[in-house]
């Protein structure tokens, strides 16, 4: 069978559509931008998260730097939480396990109620989670600046809404960082399906320079 | 006359089924909706635990360690501490759950005998008798 032509050229530009729209999937930057002029040049300051300092169960300290050049996943617990907390985990098992051997990829988990979470508190509920920093960092500290972190750096999207302060940060949300600590998806943490996509954007996030 | 040979087939299925049967398809029923709300989170919905944290309640030793008034109480009270599971120590926490009643307990323990134990129907007046009891 021969095909003609013009039925030739539609299945290649078919195809060359398809795949040039495949090539152009991306992930958006949530949070506020700025604009910046510079030299004549327009620049877009997209929004960062900003340096931190906590301990991990391990009672070492974990900061932004160690982040440099890792997507991460970041969530809010505490491990006496009886509700969402355990669903959430049983998600970011999967994340673990699945990227159990690519170093890019790591998880900070941070407790919002850090007087009982103490470091050695973290330790234990690693350790029966058979998971280990510094893959999976389990977060505790000044409770003040947790907080502050989640609601106004990771919970960008919660945030729009001024008078709704609060309470996000126990929402359940996965947080999707880049390697330049750029904030680029929220997710249901207690949804397998939404975990489902928050691993298709992390394969996403791993194809970016 | 579809809906007349609809019904008439299920009041045939359902005379077959002794009243017994039914009350204890119902519990199982009504404890899997329970379980889901208030245990899956923690034991998962096909009871196997996560990993050190949450013990396994399926294929345990739990059935012939615990009897019935026990379990209810452990549901009822939670706990705090250390359950040797399969051999294996558990150190974390349980919250309470103080809302169930006795038909609460009945349904949810009958459904988790009929998934992981022997399937009995535990009845309102046994569940009943044991909340009364827990210390
Ligand atoms: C927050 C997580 C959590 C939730 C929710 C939870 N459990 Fe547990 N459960 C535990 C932990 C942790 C233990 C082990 C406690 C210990 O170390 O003493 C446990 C122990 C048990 C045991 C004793 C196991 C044994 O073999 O001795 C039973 C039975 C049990 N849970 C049933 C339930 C049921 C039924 C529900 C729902 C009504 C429930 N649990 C909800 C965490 C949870």
């Amino acid at each position: 069978m021969q095909l003609k032509p013009i039925v030739l050229n539609v299945l290649f530009f078919v195809s060359f559509l398809i795949v040039s729209c495949q090539e152009k999937k991306t992930l958006p930057f949530l949070g506020p931008k700025e604009t910046r002029v510079s030299a004549g040049k327009v620049d877009t300051i997209y929004h960062q998260i900003p340096a931190f300092r906590f301990l991990n169960q391990d009672s070492v300290w974990v900061s932004d730097q160690d982040m440099a050049g890792k997507i991460y996943i970041a969530d809010f617990f505490f491990t006496s939480c009886p509700t969402i907390c355990p669903k959430m985990k049983t998600q970011l098992l999967r994340i673990y396990d699945r990227y159990a051997s690519n170093d890019a990829v790591r998880i900070l988990s941070h407790s919002i109620d850090p007087a009982f979470d103490t470091p050695s508190v973290l330790n234990q509920y690693a350790k029966r989670l058979h998971v280990k920093a510094p893959r999976w960092n389990m977060l505790t500290g000044d409770k003040a600046a947790i907080y502050k972190l989640g609601e106004k750096s990771y919970m960008v999207t919660a945030q729009e809404d001024k008078n709704e302060a609060g309470g996000f940060v126990h929402s359940g949300a996965f947080i999707l960082v880049d390697k330049n600590r750029h904030v680029r998806g929220i997710y249901d943490g207690t949804q397998e399906v939404e975990v489902n996509h928050l691993i298709e954007d992390i394969e996403i996030l791993l194809q970016e320079k | 006359m579809k809906n007349i040979l609809a019904i008439g087939l299920i009041v045939l299925f359902a005379s077959c089924q002794s009243k017994e049967e039914i009350l204890y398809q119902q519990y199982v029923v009504e404890g899997r909706s329970i379980y889901e709300k208030n245990c899956s989170n923690c034991h998962q919905s096909d009871g196997s635990g996560l990993r050190d944290l949450y013990p396994p309640l399926a294929k345990t030793d739990l059935w012939k360690r615990v009897s019935q008034e026990q379990l209810v109480c452990i549901i009822k009270q939670g706990q705090k501490g250390n359950s040797q599971v399969n051999g294996k120590p558990y150190a974390g926490y349980m919250p309470a759950n103080a809302k169930l009643e006795a038909i609460d307990m009945a349904e949810l323990v009958t459904f988790m005998q009929d998934q992981w134990g022997n399937k009995k129907v535990y009845s309102f007046d046994e569940a009943k008798a044991a909340l009364k009891n827990c210390r």
